[in-house]
């Protein structure tokens, strides 16, 4: 199969999905139940004539063919709508828990796949090692850790019985600003972020160390060893190019889970980030923020999946001409 | 490895960024902050500092100190007290009011709040349909404002409405007046901040999900506290606000579970405590009327059977059990913060958790035939007694407590089906009526009115559980609304209470108390209102008034944790740990090598 038909396919095929995922996410949630009749009772005590005229302004008066046709077509021209629990516009209300996930996550998914590939190749090539028996018992132990445990665990030790740390939140209450405000932010960060760190690192290293493993045993590599080659050149060269194949995936396919949040770890340390916006949503039927959270975070995980589909190809052409 | 190395190369630098990041950072937050904060832990947010979006206890909180009402509340009792007005005289038929003004009023902008200020909030409210103040308002008033000290309020009928009092917050003509008539939407949408009001705190910061900010304004009829702001951080689960607490990174920690609150008693410097319940948790049998699809089980509408569930509810084990103490066991539909309205049902007439009684009560009903798994079946219906039982798990207690009682409703040979439900699920199923009964819970103010409207037949679809209908309990509810008698309106008000207990449309579980602590090596002078109640989130500011630091209060109790230090400790870490990992690299390299 030539390059371009290749990545034509893998292109089409990320649209088709993107607007299933569209489709399917405006007709599931609207399953949930009817978020007029959670603002009555919760808040406006509204009497049916106003229930009436609050449908009519959150256009879910409308049948529900017609309002798939309107959110289509907002969505395509970017109309987000407006929160159905805060009256703002959605890009607005995503915009500012955007940033405060791309930091953590971010920041967690860069520490946890250099960290947790450092461990899974030099397990690997030293199996047996006492390295390698500790750092794949430590990689289980993490990578079956409950995120939310392990956060808790980290919370009750580091910021509430030694004090080390914020218990919770993305700043301090005392305005600060300049590196003062980076400072702070960075000693919020920390919990949160070696908690996903932690959780994320065991599943790179040890995905790691079985793909070198395996790469280890085969021909190319005894042939360099024969060959003379050095040790380490035999690893850096010959091995480990190889044996990142399978963890490139992997990697690409958490880098679209980041705008996705971590709905638990953000909601264990209070972190306002787009995980804890996506679980306010879903508890009060705000019915355009979960479309938009939801359509945020399928569009991240296609593109890169996109991404990584057709770097594999590019890097393997055993794929591409598969 | 040329990627591995870039990696560390790129970890190293962040590290080095850090550090200088921290370094930098830690030099300026060296310099003191003087302001005295008082930090309140909270899991709710303000769903907006609009206060026509009001809708749970931090909006009220906020509004309790950002406005004034017409009338306060007394601290002895919750009783009316003058605030904003001195003093309202009521004509001899009840329809007219005319309330004396206070002249020294500011709000936070300077200009001098008026008899027109009041006129025109309610006015707004009514006008624009601003439902959420509506209630506070009946039988179409108007009002007059014949000087800038008077207000006269004219009813169409005999109310005692204006000193209720109408918990609606005074909102400035000045700032408002440009939004009178605008859609609804356009009104709630108005940002309000900073929230321009006349009570002695101003809320003027507000980072959604995070904290809000309200800084006190001096020269307000409460007098002028010695904190200079308070801020409410929002914590998203209890645990991390009672660690927030532990460490001194708040003062107060609002709103605890049992658990915790144990967890919390004995530790040095933090106080717990626990106030008069303020709300109580139900089980609330539907009887259907909602709509189409309202499908409750019909044995429901037999007070035989009612009171033999009644009698086989162990409400002391769901208090010991549940709530581990932290409770009182459930009886009137007020609750005993409503104080001088409470009625404590007499014990003797109480149904007492007695499992033979209730068999004997199904027994004497005609519910003798079972079904080969032992549950009864309703005579009329032919139906077995199995009920579809939803407990609404946003709040806390109510599966477990549906637990235990599907535990003894199988020893009189009754079925509950539990369907664990969210609340916005059970919103749903409470307007199409489609369970037999929910548990969950209900508050109010310390005036009876709404509390009791809960069981009116009008307040189907409105207000009440279950569209419970019953002729003596709506005559003594218009009854008690024309009764301008404190005592006689007392009278009328047990009657309701009694009423309600014994035909048991629902059953008053528990009124769990609300669990708080805090620091007592930051502040001091917290006042609760009433005596058994909550130093905050009260009817009253008596203790954001009060309240002083404690003098021998350290730098470090003050202010939480400082980023810089941990920072450079945490640099200067990572540091060591890329130097060993250069040495142990060499190191192989030669071993390679050699």
């Amino acid at each position: 199969m030539t390059s371009w038909r290749y990545a034509l396919r893998h292109v089409l095929h990320a649209l088709s999905t993107l607007v299933f995922v569209l489709a399917f996410n405006f007709f599931l949630f609207r399953l949930v139940g009817d978020p007029v009749t959670l603002l009555t009772r919760s808040s406006l005590h509204l009497d049916p004539k106003e229930q009436q005229a609050l449908r009519e302004e959150l256009g879910i008066d409308q049948p529900v063919p017609i309002q798939f046709v309107n959110y289509m077509g907002d969505t395509v021209t970017g109309e987000l709508g407006q929160s159905f629990a805060s009256g703002r516009p959605v890009s607005e209300v995503i915009g500012s828990r955007l940033w405060p996930t791309i930091l953590l996550v971010g920041t967690a998914t860069l520490f946890s796949t250099v960290i947790g590939l450092w461990i899974g190749i030099r397990g690997a090539w030293r199996r047996g090692s006492a390295f390698d028996t500790t750092s794949l018992f430590g990689s289980l132990v993490f990578y079956s850790m409950p995120e939310g445990w392990l956060g808790m665990m980290l919370l009750i030790v580091f910021a509430g019985a030694l004090g080390w740390f914020p218990a919770g939140g993305y700043q301090s209450v005392e305005p600060l600003t300049g590196f003062a405000h980076i400072a702070d932010v960075l000693h919020h960060l920390f919990l949160p972020a070696l908690t996903l760190t932690l959780g994320y690192l065991g599943e790179y290293a040890i995905i790691m160390r079985s793909s070198l493993l395996e790469v280890m045993g085969e021909d190319f590599v005894q042939t360099a060893r024969a060959k003379g080659v050095r040790d380490r050149d035999v690893r850096r060269r010959h091995a480990v190019p190889n044996a990142l194949l399978p963890t490139f995936t992997l990697v690409f396919y958490s880098f679209g889970f980041i705008l996705g949040g971590a709905v638990i770890v953000e909601t264990v340390f209070s972190w306002p980030g787009i995980g804890l916006l996506t679980f306010q949503a879903i508890d009060s039927l705000d019915y355009p923020v979960i479309q938009a959270v939801f359509l945020l975070f399928s569009a991240a995980v296609i593109a890169f999946n996109l991404v990584a589909d057709l770097l594999y190809g590019y890097i393997d052409p055993r794929v591409r001409e598969a | 490895m040329k990627g591995m190395r870039r990696a560390s190369l790129v970890l190293a630098a962040t590290v080095l960024i850090v550090v200088g990041l921290a370094g930098a950072g830690f030099g300026q937050s060296a310099s003191p902050d003087e302001k005295i904060t008082f930090r309140v832990g909270l899991q709710n947010d303000i769903v907006s500092p609009n206060p026509f979006k009001a809708c749970c206890s931090a909006e009220y909180e906020m509004m309790l100190l950002n406005y004034n009402m017409l009338f306060g509340f007394k601290r002895e009792d919750l009783t009316p007290v003058p605030e904003l007005a001195t003093e309202c005289t009521p004509s001899s038929d009840a329809m007219t009011y005319t309330c004396n003004i206070r002249d020294d009023v500011m709000w936070h902008d300077g200009e001098q709040l008026t008899s027109r200020d009041i006129a025109f909030t309610y006015r707004f409210i009514i006008d624009n349909e601003l439902s959420v103040f509506t209630d506070y308002l009946p039988y179409n008033p108007t009002f007059e404002t014949p000087d800038d000290t008077t207000l006269i309020w004219k009813s169409e009928e005999p109310t005692f409405a204006p000193t209720l009092p109408p918990y609606i917050p005074i909102i400035p003509e000045h700032i408002w007046a440009p939004l009178d008539g605008k859609p609804a939407k356009q009104i709630k949408g108005f940002e309000n901040i900073p929230a321009v009001g006349s009570g002695p705190f101003q809320l003027v910061e507000w980072e959604p999900d995070q904290f809000f900010r309200m800084e006190a304004r001096p020269g307000n009829l409460f007098g002028t506290s010695t904190i200079d702001e308070v801020v409410y951080q929002i914590f998203q689960n209890k645990e991390a606000e009672v660690q927030a607490l532990r460490a001194g990174q708040i003062d107060y920690a609002y709103d605890l579970s049992p658990t915790l609150y144990k967890s919390l008693q004995g530790v040095e410097n933090i106080k717990t405590l626990h106030d008069s319940p303020s709300y109580y948790t139900n089980f609330a049998w539907n009887f259907g009327g909602q709509g189409p699809d309202a499908d409750p089980h019909p044995a429901i509408h037999d007070l035989a059977l009612r009171q033999a569930v009644a009698h086989a509810t162990d409400k002391q084990a769901i208090v010991d059990v549940v709530w581990q103490g932290a409770a009182l066991t459930g009886d009137s539909i007020l609750k005993p913060s409503n104080g001088f309205w409470y009625l404590d049902i007499p014990q003797a007439d109480e149904y007492d958790f007695n499992i033979d009684e209730a068999n004997q009560i199904l027994d004497d009903g005609g519910y003798t035939e079972r079904t080969p798994d032992g549950i009864r079946i309703d005579p009329k219906s032919g139906e077995p007694l199995s009920f579809d039982i939803l407990p609404v798990t946003d709040q806390e207690g109510a599966t477990e407590t549906a637990e235990l009682m599907k535990g003894w409703m199988e020893q009189i040979g009754i079925e509950f089906k539990l369907r664990p439900v969210s609340e916005s699920k059970a919103y749903v199923e409470w307007e199409a009526g489609t369970f037999d009964a929910y548990l969950w819970s209900w508050g109010g103010d310390p005036d009876p009115d709404f509390n009791m409207s809960i069981y009116i037949t009008s307040q189907c679809l409105g207000w009440s559980d279950g569209c419970y209908s019953n002729k003596t309990l709506d005559d003594l509810y218009a009854e008690q609304r024309t009764t301008f008698d404190k005592d006689e309106r007392k009278q009328v008000v047990d009657e309701f209470q009694r009423v309600a207990y014994e035909e048991v449309p629902e059953m008053v579980l528990a009124y769990p108390q609300i669990l708080s602590a805090y620091r007592t090596d930051r502040f001091e002078g917290y006042v609760r209102s009433p005596a058994d109640g909550s130093p905050i989130f009260a009817w009253r500011v008596d203790s954001y008034m009060n309240l002083k630091p404690v003098t021998a209060a350290t730098e470090d109790s003050g202010g939480g944790v400082s980023a810089g230090p941990w920072l450079i400790g945490i640099a200067v870490g990572g540091l060591a740990l890329a130097a060993g990992a250069v040495i142990m690299k060499r190191r192989r390299s030669e071993e390679d090598e050699a």
